[in-house]
């Protein structure tokens, strides 16, 4: 059984699931009701018993995807399970039940991307220090780093460091001066 | 130093800079993802004799932050003069994060073949 046929075999087991193939890198979406049973079918029915990596992105909707590398080894194999969190707020069963090492990949996808894995042993921040608020891998999340550093990019052609500006160019995805963080002492204004 | 020849397929060195072709219009500061290119640049006024005064840009400090490049090589693809392009030589180690700072002149040497 090649990879193929192997992951091809294990979308047509699950019900509402597809395979795709990019680049070689085989990947079954499967619907986000049946994350644990997909998952525990592929270690138990499909020889897909080598969990390497859980996590999240936010895809361009602004739905949470949630993937899961999967290997079957000797020979290896490759497979990526993904689904989408449609859920408000985003939860999904954990997987720490079927792969004991996804712990730790859970934790850090959930404090990422603020998501919930229901019925995770341990859940709590795993790298971000206690009090942290946000989720800094989800789009909307600002960089607080370059709110206060000046865009290079701000100079216009002809200008140096200290020229005198009449309009502003501003960086994408950074908010105007005076619009986030905390308050000037001195109002913000000149 | 330099990639040992041939350098592999898909590898990537330093980005090099000639100044001749750079008319300072910031394009590759505003898309580096990073911000690690840093402009300064002034404006002269051609001498014309019997035609309307031409002003041009003039480029006063071009520098690369290695410390930040992810070399991406965005710049090198926005660059209308193709002032920018890849070498194959390596940026050198410094002792701190800020010798990985070249200028200008640093980025210059860079370039090859020409």
């Amino acid at each position: 059984m090649t990879g193929h046929e192997r992951a091809g075999a294990f979308a047509a087991a699950l019900p509402g699931a597809s395979l795709t193939s990019s680049f070689g890198q085989l990947t079954v979406d499967v619907p986000a009701d049946a994350w644990l049973d997909a998952l525990r079918r592929a270690r138990d029915d499909f020889r897909l018993g080598y969990f390497d990596w859980l996590s999240a992105y936010e895809d361009t909707d602004s739905v949470l995807v949630v993937v899961c590398h999967l290997v079957a080894l000797e020979p290896v194999e490759h497979l990526l399970v993904r689904t989408r969190v449609d859920s408000e707020p985003p939860s999904l069963p954990s997987a720490v039940s079927v792969f004991r090492g996804a712990d730790w990949h859970e934790r850090e996808a959930a404090e990422m991307f603020g998501l919930t894995f229901t019925g995770h042993p341990a859940p709590g921040p795993l790298l971000l220090p206690a009090g942290f608020e946000g989720h800094p891998l989800r789009k909307g999340f600002v960089l607080a780093a370059r709110v206060a550093r000046p865009w290079p990019g701000a100079k216009e052609p002809g200008e140096s460091g200290s020229a005198v500006r009449r309009r502003r160019a501003l960086p994408p995805g950074v908010p105007a001066p005076g619009r986030w963080g905390p308050a000037d002492p001195d109002g913000g204004q000149p | 130093m330099t990639v040992p020849s041939p350098p592999p397929a898909g590898s990537r060195g330093a980005i090099a800079l000639l100044a001749e072709s750079c008319t300072s219009c910031m394009l590759c500061a505003r898309e580096c993802p990073d911000w690690c290119i840093e402009i300064d640049s002034h404006t002269e006024n051609e001498p014309a004799a019997g035609r309307r005064p031409r002003t041009r840009h003039v480029l006063d400090r071009f520098a690369i932050d290695y410390a930040l490049c992810m070399y991406c090589g965005i710049c090198i693809d926005v660059c209308p003069f193709d002032a920018l392009s890849w070498s194959p030589e390596l940026v050198d180690p410094a002792a701190g994060v800020a010798g990985l700072i070249l200028e200008r002149d640093q980025l210059g040497a860079f370039v090859t073949g020409s």
